[in-house]
């Protein structure tokens, strides 16, 4: 089984070696197995790949196949990236139609540009492309958030728990945050100028006329009856960011995560 | 001597048992141990209950002496049917209560004869004067009310009020907690430890206004007290000479019921601020009884100004006495509105610059 899975990629980099798609590493940084990309997606995606991994000096690869023939998807991907040839440092993005599974492994630098809550955050961002069949631009915002995720973490602060990209300014979510404040603070400042309109009110009380010195306590006791005590679990603080990593089948060290789409 | 007292739990209301084995009283039902104590000190502030108790002698007022009230003349209004009294040397222009100019001069008759008035200190320019302060400032009032008001038809009117003195015993009992927090490692955690309170006490009143006319207003007239007693002298109807003087229409056994309102509330917020230093306080049972209750029936000095604007009346006072000036004004609806979305747009211009700013930082 493996031997033919060899056998079958063996022809498949040759015939991208034939059609001049090929890296100075060696194995191709787009491998389109379930063909699911047009020719034209494939040589356009191929190009960011390349332009992107030399830039960074890292592999950047998407692998697209029909089945992961009974191994785990994590298992496939990791393999994938050690036994083809990439780099030391890489990231792979791994589709499996069958199982619509996707996975991404990290090697090397790739384990510290992308941690875990940045996975989760760039599998925000292009899976419901994926789930919507929009592969191309699903493997294109995926190429650019690892060019934005490298850079930054070259820049020595990788993101990371508490140190996200930011996102767009939420204009329609703040506009009607704002809105609602203002009309809040609004009323209650007309309310202020209204209520100086009005100045008949029946007295509630007699205090005016109590008369000087007349209050007595006769009786005051204060007295302790029996006390309740509850407690409540504190919530546990979880994780501090960070990578967590896995050894792959050939020994090697891998970050990553997936999931469906 | 063994003497057979059933106590019920403080917490549950449950009939509650001595433990042998904890040497304490244990509530069966919901497990909350007492000490024995406790429990009949507890049980003693229960029976110490007792009721309502709000009884008045009244002896307001006197007969008018032969010849005194000669020089009164009584003026009945056409149009709202309010009468004053006068001396027949003080001509009545105008109703004091609705303008009206139609005021039908009559003989001065009957009602019973105050036992003090407190003398008008405050003239009519104070009152016009105060007016205007009172329209000043005000971003909502529309700009031509002030301007076209007839600020002339003021009048001061003795007003009767009935008088009330008396002393408030007063048993209350009251449930608190205290409630303190504290964590460890593991847990948070919340001790609300349970009191019963009790006070009892008295508290003397003096002189508790009541509005005793139905033509003015009580809620203005209550706006504009306090009224210093101190200044009180023994009525005579030299007093009225250039000012009119309503004549009482609810008797004092009508208005006690507001007195004892009054007083009840001012004797339960003086002894409820006794009790400090707890997180929640609820009251249980309050008994008042009422001691030495006196009526007495007096005048007391009002300047009172009536206005129309658009058609509806506005009525002003003021204290003849300590110039306090009251009065509700109308609101202008659009400049209403202008402050509304100006605010409300400013604020959210506001809100959003802030925004960005937290954004972009």
């Amino acid at each position: 089984m493996k031997k033919i899975a060899l056998i079958f990629l063996l022809a498949l980099s040759i015939c991208a070696f034939s059609l001049n798609l090929v890296c100075a590493a060696g194995a191709p940084r787009l491998v389109d197995q379930a063909d699911i990309l047009t020719s034209s997606e494939e040589s356009q995606l191929l190009s960011l790949l390349n332009e992107i991994s030399e830039r960074q000096k890292m592999d950047i690869v998407v692998v697209t196949v029909d089945s992961l023939g009974g191994k785990s998807p994590r298992a496939y991907a990791d393999d994938y990236y050690d036994y083809n040839g990439y780099g030391a440092d890489g990231i792979l993005l791994l589709i499996a139609m069958d199982s619509r599974d996707y996975y991404i492994s990290t090697t090397g630098y790739g384990i510290e540009a992308v941690t875990d809550e940045g996975l989760s955050y760039m599998e925000d961002r292009f899976v419901d492309d994926l789930s919507d069949g929009d592969y191309a631009s699903a493997f294109t915002t995926y190429a650019e958030l690892c060019d934005d995720f490298i850079t930054q973490a070259r820049s020595g602060d990788p993101y990371d728990r508490g140190n996200m990209p930011k996102s767009n300014f939420p204009w329609g979510q703040n506009l009607l945050i704002s809105l609602a404040v203002g009309f809040v603070i609004a009323f209650i400042a007309t309310a202020i100028m209204r209520s100086k309109l009005k100045s008949v009110r029946p007295k509630s009380g007699a205090s005016d006329y109590v008369r000087q010195g007349s209050f007595q306590l006769t009786r005051s006791n204060d007295l302790y009856l029996y006390r309740r005590v509850t407690r409540r679990a504190k919530p546990k603080d979880n994780g501090s960011g960070g990578s967590s990593t896995h050894s792959s089948s050939s020994g090697r060290s891998h970050g990553g995560g997936g999931g469906k789409f | 001597m063994a003497v057979l007292q059933q106590y019920k739990c403080p917490c549950c209301n449950g009939s509650i048992e001595f433990d042998s084995t904890a040497q304490k009283m244990k509530c069966p039902y919901c497990d909350t141990e007492f000490d024995p104590e406790v429990l009949a000190s507890y049980q003693e502030s229960l029976d110490g209950d007792g009721e309502d108790e709000m009884e008045w002698e009244s002896q307001a007022g006197t007969e008018w002496q032969t010849g005194e009230a000669e020089g009164l003349r009584s003026y009945i209004c056409e149009s709202c049917n309010g009468e004053i009294v006068g001396d027949e040397n003080t001509g009545a222009t105008f109703c004091p209560f609705c303008g009206s100019p139609v005021v039908m001069a009559g003989q001065f008759a009957g009602n019973l004869r105050p036992d003090y008035v407190i003398p008008f200190k405050l003239d009519k320019k104070a009152a016009t004067e105060a007016l205007k302060k009172h329209c000043k400032g005000k971003k909502l009032l529309p700009k031509l009310f002030f301007e076209e008001n007839h600020i002339n038809k003021i009048q001061g009117i003795y007003v009767p009020f009935w008088l009330f003195d008396t002393d408030a015993d007063a048993n209350i009992r009251y449930r608190a907690t205290r409630v303190r927090h504290w964590s460890d490692s593991d847990y948070d955690y919340t001790e609300t430890k349970y009191y019963a309170i009790h006070r009892s006490g008295n508290l003397g009143f003096s002189h508790v206004p009541v509005d005793g006319s139905t033509k003015m207003a009580d809620a203005l007239m209550e706006s504009i007290e306090p009224f210093d007693f101190s200044d009180a002298v023994d009525f005579q109807t030299a007093y009225l000479s250039g000012f009119f003087a309503d004549k009482y229409d609810v008797d004092s056994d009508q208005s006690v019921s507001r007195a004892n309102e009054r007083i009840r509330k001012s004797t339960e917020e003086t002894f409820a601020s006794t009790v400090k230093g707890y997180s929640t306080v609820t009251t249980e049972h309050t008994d008042i009884r009422l001691r030495n209750g006196k009526a007495k029936y007096a005048l007391y000095p009002v300047w009172v100004l009536n206005t129309t604007w658009e058609g509806k009346q506005y009525t002003f006072a003021m204290n003849g006495q300590t110039g306090k000036f009251v009065g509700d004004l109308p609101m202008d609806k659009s400049a209403y509105a202008k402050w509304l979305f100006g605010i409300a747009g400013a604020c959210t211009a506001l809100g959003m610059a802030l925004s960005g700013l937290i954004w972009l930082l």
